[in-house]
């Protein structure tokens, strides 16, 4: 990879973004990503001191402090009252037949699940401008699948290269019969990446072994809220140096 | 506990590491939606033995104005020079409630797999589809039907997208940095079980889903 050209793009890039409104920035992004290299989206560092030096402050008495309460609790524009907690505990895909099929509710192939999520959990998707579909919009990721959906069944797309498939046919097939009960869990999944984003390795098997009336008793939400406040941590400031809203309380 | 030697039933696979950026600025490893989680199980950066046919990737339910629709893919991302995973003993399970809680299943449909006769032959078996009496089962790779419902299971392309090079990139700056024609799921294939429901064979109009895997005898 060329970092210089990163580097090059990093400059002048920043400059404009800090003073981007999110609506302005997702143009500019979706600008970036037709000069050929793609939308690299980069929060560029801050500009050098033109001052004297001075000893680093140490960082202990002004970091910032992220509340994630509200970000957990705020609803999710046109779900009908949904919030993120409401959409990950239990960590279920809720399926609502009387509304238009589309992550949150329910999830299709081509939904930007992971720029829709990061969305609803980081920023404050109903402040002016900004929508679940904020990050998506420019998109951070890319937009859809390499190879195009089916519009009927099995809707997949076929598979790549040229692997050796199954004959597709056959009969007396050996299947077992055991009793569910001589079965040991290994995996499960709802939703897209929560479990991964906001379970640390050290509950993972605990959380993958649970279900989804444990998670209805609010036993994981802790881990989840810790989770969460790290990766503020790390890109809360990030986020609103773009110019972007954040859901956290900060302090 | 006999496992099975089939082509179409490989251990193993590259070790992937797929995450949000977010992760990776916290130094954890790269995974998202659900493929190589838990890593302990299923992750060969991890573990010298993972359950790569139990490794869910994703799950996708939608309805259109005839069916409710579910996708679930597993045993990926996979080269596109590898075989599907047919693992007669794992047990997939399709959990969906139709309580206002949607905590417990009130409608599972299990799926397994089986070897037939000829060398490639494989075929899945579905019980507990509502509406369908009995069992719906039939070889992979075909589409099959029974009392409006359509099963297939087979390998296909991997449906997610995901920047995991920008995450990288994240993590080794320190800055956030995205490349939307970047999607390290390109050229990638997954194992899959295609369902679709009539709209009719439901009672309510709210239904949760959730997918879970588990291995006859314990896990490897």
């Amino acid at each position: 990879m060329n970092t210089n050209r990163f580097s090059a793009l990093r400059r002048p890039l920043g400059r404009a973004m800090f003073a981007a409104t999110p609506l302005a920035l997702a143009m500019m992004l979706a600008a970036c990503g037709d000069q050929g290299a793609g939308s690299i989206v980069v929060v560029p560092a801050p500009a050098p001191s033109t001052s004297a030096p001075t000893p680093t402050p140490s960082t202990t008495g002004t970091a910032v402090k992220y509340d994630v309460l509200p970000c957990f609790n705020q609803v999710i524009p046109g779900t009908g009252g949904q919030t993120p907690l409401s959409v990950i505990i239990p960590d279920t895909l809720k399926l609502d037949l009387t509304k238009a099929s589309g992550f949150p509710n329910g999830r299709t192939l081509t939904d930007p699940v992971v720029d829709v999520t990061l969305a609803v959990l980081f920023l404050d998707v109903n402040a002016g401008g900004q929508s679940p579909k904020t990050l998506a919009n420019i998109p951070l990721d890319p937009p859809g699948n390499d190879r195009p959906f089916s519009l009927t069944f099995p809707y997949l797309a076929p598979p790549q290269g040229t692997p050796a498939v199954a004959s597709g046919v056959g009969s007396n097939f050996d299947f077992r019969s055991d009793a569910d009960s001589a079965y040991v869990n290994v995996d499960r999944m709802g939703n897209p990446a929560v479990a991964t984003a906001l379970i640390s390795s050290s509950m993972k098997a605990a959380y993958n072994d649970a279900n989804p009336t444990v998670d209805a008793t609010q036993k994981f939400v802790p881990e989840e809220a810790s989770e969460l406040t790290k990766l503020f941590d790390e890109i809360g400031d990030d986020l609103t140096g773009l110019g972007l809203k954040i859901c956290a309380k900060t302090s | 506990m006999q496992r099975p030697t089939s082509r179409f039933i490989k251990a193993g696979g590259g070790g992937i590491a797929a995450v949000a950026a977010l992760l990776l600025v916290t130094g954890q490893a790269a995974r998202t939606a659900d493929h190589l989680d838990p890593p302990a199980r299923t992750d060969p950066a991890v573990d010298s033995t993972p359950d790569t046919p139990a490794d869910i990737a994703d799950v996708f339910t939608w309805y259109d104005a005839t069916n409710v629709n579910f996708v679930i893919t597993f045993a990926g991302p996979s080269s596109p020079t590898q075989p599907a995973f047919y693992d007669r003993d794992v047990l997939y399970t399709l959990n969906l409630s139709t309580q206002k809680a949607g905590t417990t299943a009130d409608i599972p449909i299990t799926f397994r797999f089986g070897k037939g006769a000829g060398a490639n032959d494989f075929g899945i078996q579905a019980s507990g589809i509502p509406g369908v009496t009995g069992t719906l089962e039939g070889p992979v790779e075909s589409t099959l039907t029974k009392s409006g419902v359509s099963l297939r299971a087979g390998l296909f392309d991997d449906p997610f997208f995901f920047d995991l090079q920008g995450f990288k990139d994240t993590k080794s700056t320190g800055t956030l940095m995205f490349n939307k024609t970047r999607n390290f799921f390109d050229g990638k294939n997954d194992t899959a079980i295609v369902l679709s429901i009539p709209r009719a064979n439901f009672t309510t109009s709210n239904i949760s889903a959730w997918f879970t895997t588990a291995r006859f005898g314990g896990q490897l």
